[in-house]
């Protein structure tokens, strides 16, 4: 068979290939001068000298910080950290976005990796969304984390919540800090409710009524969602659901516990008449049908940090509307608690070579930085100014900030933090099926026996109940 | 009869046509519309410039001009790598194809096992030897993998055999010339079509390639594009809504994502364009028959 | 007919003459002739083609720590809870899309091969041009495609996929069919061409003598021209499959654009991808690798055998 033709060489072929081959080294040459000439080589620890002179003494001083750092955050940080730049001109920073590990990637797990194996590229300070990734961190084979003692002075250590320093503490050693508190709260929308004449549910079983009321009354609105990777970090922890309980290196999983039953039993007729859509609430999609002039959430239990980051900036509500009530409770069944959607660590590598600037910059961060922070500082200090300014907010209908600070010791601590994620088997074994109808009573078990098979995956042992 | 036997031919690939045709107008066109105009005018409507415009310096300002460093990097690679291709691929075609010396048909039957095995398989294993001699992080972990494309050296090694004679060989042989001149000489001008074609594929898999940057490189300002494609993805709002109030300060939406993803494609569609001909008509023979 | 031969240094029998007897000498001349152009190749070749199969192959049969593992890491990824369905994916995938490829690429490369020139190498142009978005790119263009609110095809995406929104679109049990339709959008382009180029090698007259026996255009397509380009049916079916099984950047770009809904261990190679680069774990990795590795190789020699792909080749 013959595949080519003889070709007898032609001159205007042959110049019009030359010319290709030509052009093709000279746009290579002017390629490799600009990656000469622009890209940096290699990012992380690269700093010349140390630091500061003086050592860090209170939150807000902590003397001249200099060198070079290269910090990740996510674009919600991406303000913070170039807000630090501003104020930091001696520090030479280099900003990396990323996707922040949300919704249980494992982006930080496969770069931690690379840079290990190939013994460079650490970044100095790394922002995750996922309040796990310090666990993990902190122990083998990544061995990142770098106790966060000394970096940050003691005194501001002292100024962070109890669970919230006990979240970021792995065998006894604290690694990170977070960046805010994210209890689970009640959000209202006010006007409709007024409009509606409705009154504010005070329990899950007011909830779940006035849910079918709606339904029937108010197509159409709706009183939470069921779609998001951490929807079950607002029901089913608020419900004291045993998915992630550890015990050493024992994790308890036990999704048909009547705290999970009951929850979903209560749930599902609001997924099915439409109230509780198995939807985002940062899709496209959901802010088409429910946000902005739509304007049809009517209630939403959710984290503190849906105040602006939701309402506000992504479904763009009109203002005087929202506010915050303190978070439903299970009849009358106390203490009340409820769950937490994130918060937000802040992590120092242990590689870094400018480990005082790191330090400074996680300090400067969470409790100073303050310009339209989006979350619920988790400093104290820092949260008494948040909470003033967010009382004077004309976006809200009435002061969220009793709701919010109210909410704030209330988490459940019978939710632990693993080395595993749990975000992806909630959204792949429960969401797909929610979004084609299943019921989430019968999407328990199997939620369940995922959790179990990534526990199983990442080393631990699993109890059932 | 014939007639609709044409009419039925001609409706199956219309629709075929648009098919393969219309994503590619919607992803013209999406840049000139905003995020909002996106959802409520026309798919295939037509916005503005200005919007373009917009878009671009959206897309430019993320993570500080990383965008246009990623396209640099794609260009290096892609451009490096095929030079290297070429040196070692036809000379290497010619070699299996009119050499006669020990192994020859075991190189030529390792390099069709090889070809059958794509890359992506392999990675693993390149990743670990790259660590070993501390290429990582360097543009050469990504550019020496790519400078191996059997694909290549196939192509020059059936050209070879099928469209230049030995005959010839032997003449310039015959008149004097050592095998390299008679490389130079005679095979080497002969082989314009491969080469076009080798420099066309070599080009758009490196182009193309994403899971073998996607493992070895650690940096992401030395990402080619189609990784950088994958980044801004995940870092912004649009697809990752996750990052929630982030984007406004990110500003990337789906027409700046959907101007990404063009500009992204223009080089290989120029390089495509530019070897239109040699594919056409060197690859399996174009409209001439025999 | 030239007196300045190349002198052998070996001839020492009386010369003949005339160039064919010059020819024979020097190709009875060191056995060595050509391997220096092959030379530059070869480190390559070895580098990146042979050294990380045995690797591979090395990784897979050993433990973390050198030891020899034999078949453990093979049992243990089958073990795996993401291994059946992984590979499962990838199977359907790679059967819809091959399917997909071998019926409408011959088809619409019949469909083309007639006679109006102009016509046949416009659409042949513009069936390419999504060829030019392999990758990650592709992925992109449909992600907006499968959305109904942005997509100029939502009519087609509420009616054949039922979706209204784009959470629906990505169900899982859509996936295969997408990744494969996307598959096809960027790679039939190019096998369009090469089997029309294929076409274009029989033989004018053939087809002559068929159309004078009384053949309709659809007998001449199935009964000659289709069995003359089998071979090449073949070769795009084996680098299809081991393509298709090697699945990647589509579940990825997926996994990332619906907030984790697709899993991002979908594909046989994503896992093997975790395995080394979350779990450390590059033995299991080499594992999953071998598998797919063995797999493309089956198949080659499955259809080579079956159609005698390289009996002409040599």
């Amino acid at each position: 068979m013959r595949v080519f033709e003889r070709s007898a060489p032609g001159w205007s072929r042959w110049r019009r290939m030359r010319w290709t081959i030509l052009t093709s080294l000279a746009v290579t040459g002017i390629a490799v001068g600009l990656a000469a000439c622009g890209g940096s080589s290699g990012s992380g620890s690269t700093s010349s000298q140390a630091a500061t002179s003086s050592t860090a003494s209170g939150a807000k001083a902590a003397g001249p910080a200099s060198g070079s750092l290269t910090v990740w955050v996510d674009s919600v940080r991406l303000p913070a950290a170039k807000a630090y730049q501003k104020a930091h001109p001696d520090v030479h920073l280099k900003i990396v976005t990323f996707d922040g590990d949300a919704n249980g990637a494992t982006t930080l797990q496969t770069k931690i990796q690379l840079w290990n194996r190939s013994g460079k590229g650490w970044p100095d300070v790394i922002f995750s969304e996922q309040v796990n990734d310090p666990v993990w961190m902190a122990k083998k084979p990544f061995e990142f984390a770098q106790p966060i003692k000394g970096l940050v002075p003691e005194s501001a250590l002292r100024q962070w919540p109890a669970p919230s320093t006990a979240q970021c503490t792995i065998d006894g050693t604290q690694y990170c800090v977070q960046d805010n508190l994210a209890q689970v709260v009640l959000w209202v929308n006010k006007k409709l409710m007024d409009r509606f004449g409705y009154t504010v549910p005070t329990t899950w079983q007011e909830w779940a009524a006035l849910g079918q009321k709606v339904a029937t009354e108010h197509p159409g609105y709706i009183v939470g969602n069921s779609g998001d990777s951490f929807s079950h970090w607002i029901y089913l922890w608020s419900g004291q659901c045993p998915l992630q309980q550890l015990k050493g290196d024992k994790v308890t999983i036990n999704a048909t516990d009547p705290h999970c039953t009951r929850m979903a039993s209560l749930m599902d007729p609001l997924i099915k008449n439409g109230t509780v859509p198995p939807l985002s609430v940062f899709t496209p999609d959901f802010a088409k049908k429910y946000g902005g002039a739509k304007d049809k959430v009517l209630l939403m239990p959710g984290p503190a940090w849906f105040a602006t980051a939701l309402f506000h900036d992504t479904l763009h509500l009109p203002a005087g509307q929202i506010t915050a009530a303190s978070p439903l409770k299970w009849e009358n069944e106390s203490p009340v608690v409820t769950g937490q959607v994130g918060g937000g660590p802040w992590i120092v590598s242990k590689h870094s070579k400018n480990l005082k600037a790191a330090g400074d910059f996680v300090t400067w961060e969470t409790t100073v930085f303050n310009d339209k922070r989006p979350g619920y500082p988790a400093y104290a200090p820092l949260a008494d100014s948040w909470l003033a300014t967010l009382a004077k907010d004309p976006f809200f209908a009435s002061d969220p900030t009793a709701a919010l600070k109210g909410a704030a010791p209330l988490i459940w601590q019978g939710w632990n933090l693993v080395t595993y994620p749990d975000q992806p088997v909630w959204s792949n074994t429960v969401v797909t099926k929610l979004v084609a109808g299943t019921a989430l009573s019968a999407l328990l078990q199997p939620l369940g026996d995922g959790l179990a098979n990534a526990a199983q995956a990442a080393g631990y042992q699993v109890a059932r109940e | 009869m014939r007639i609709a036997g044409l009419g039925l031919r001609l409706v199956v690939l219309a629709t075929f046509a648009v098919f393969f045709v219309v994503p590619v107008l919607w992803l013209i066109l999406a840049p000139t519309k905003s995020d909002h105009a996106l959802v409520t005018d026309g798919p295939l409507s037509f916005g503005s410039f200005h919007q373009v415009s917009l878009a671009w310096k959206h897309l430019d300002a993320f993570s500080d001009h990383i965008y246009r460093t990623w396209i640099t990097n794609s260009l290096l690679y892609a451009f490096s790598a095929t030079a290297i291709v070429l040196a070692t691929a036809i000379p290497a075609g010619y070699g299996l194809a009119f050499g006669t010396f020990p192994g020859r048909k075991v190189i030529l039957t390792l390099t069709l096992v090889v070809m059958i095995m794509p890359a992506a398989a392999l990675v693993l294993p390149i990743f670990l030897e790259l660590n070993s001699l501390h290429l990582i992080g360097n543009a050469l972990s990504v550019i020496l993998p790519f400078a191996f494309f059997p694909f290549g050296v196939y192509l020059a090694y059936i050209y070879y055999v099928t469209a230049v004679p030995r005959d010839l060989l032997d003449a310039a042989r015959a008149d004097g010339c050592g095998e390299w001149l008679t490389f130079r000489r005679v095979a080497l001008p002969l082989a314009k079509p491969v080469v076009a074609l080798v420099f066309f594929f070599s080009f758009v898999a490196d182009w193309n390639n994403f899971f073998l940057p996607y493992a070895v490189i650690a940096d992401s300002s030395q990402y080619p594009i189609q990784v950088g494609l994958s980044d801004l993805l995940s870092s912004t709002p649009s697809f990752n809504p996750a990052q929630g109030g982030g984007g406004q300060q990110v500003n990337i939406f789906r027409p700046e994502l959907a101007l990404a993803t063009l500009l992204a494609v223009i080089p290989v569609a120029i390089v495509f364009l530019l070897s239109q001909r040699a594919l056409v008509r060197g690859l399996v023979g174009g409209a001439v028959k025999e | 007919m030239s007196s300045s031969a190349v002198t052998s240094p070996y001839a020492q029998a009386p010369r003949k003459r005339g160039l064919r007897a010059v020819v024979e000498r020097t190709r009875g001349l060191g056995s060595g002739r050509g391997l220096p152009f092959v030379l530059p190749y070869l480190p390559f070749l070895i580098l990146f083609g042979i050294a990380p199969m045995i690797y591979a192959l090395k990784l897979a049969v050993t433990k973390d720590n050198g030891d020899w593992a034999g078949l453990h890491n093979f049992t243990r990824t089958v073990d795996d809870y993401r291994f059946g369905p992984a590979f499962k994916h990838i199977f359907l995938y790679t059967g819809v899309w091959l399917g997909a490829l071998v019926i409408f690429v011959v088809t619409l490369a019949l469909l083309l091969h007639g006679r109006a020139n102009r016509v046949s190498s416009t659409f042949r142009f513009v069936f390419y041009i999504p060829g030019a978005l392999a990758g990650a790119a592709s992925v992109l263009v449909w992600l907006f495609m499968l959305d109904p609110s942005v997509s100029p095809g939502s009519f087609l995406v509420h009616n054949v996929l039922g979706a209204g929104l784009f959470v629906e679109s990505i169900a899982p049990g859509h996936l295969p069919f997408i990744f494969a339709m996307i598959a096809f959008w960027t790679g039939a382009g190019g096998w369009i061409v090469v089997m029309y180029g294929a076409l274009n090698t029989i033989p004018q007259d053939l087809e002559e003598a068929a159309r004078i026996d009384g053949a309709g255009p659809i007998g001449i397509a199935l009964r000659l021209k289709l069995p003359l380009i089998r071979k090449w049916i073949a070769y795009m079916v084996i680098l299809s499959f081991a393509t298709g099984t090697q699945l990647f950047v589509e579940p990825q770009l997926v996994n990332q654009a619906s907030l984790g809904l697709v899993p991002d261990t979908w594909s046989a190679n994503q896992l093997a991808y975790q395995e080394a680069f979350r779990y450390a774990d590059f033995n299991a990795a080499a594992a999953i690798a071998v598998d797919l590795l063995a797999i493309g190789l089956f198949a080659a020699v499955l259809i080579v055998s079956r159609t005698g792909l390289f009996r002409t080749e040599d």
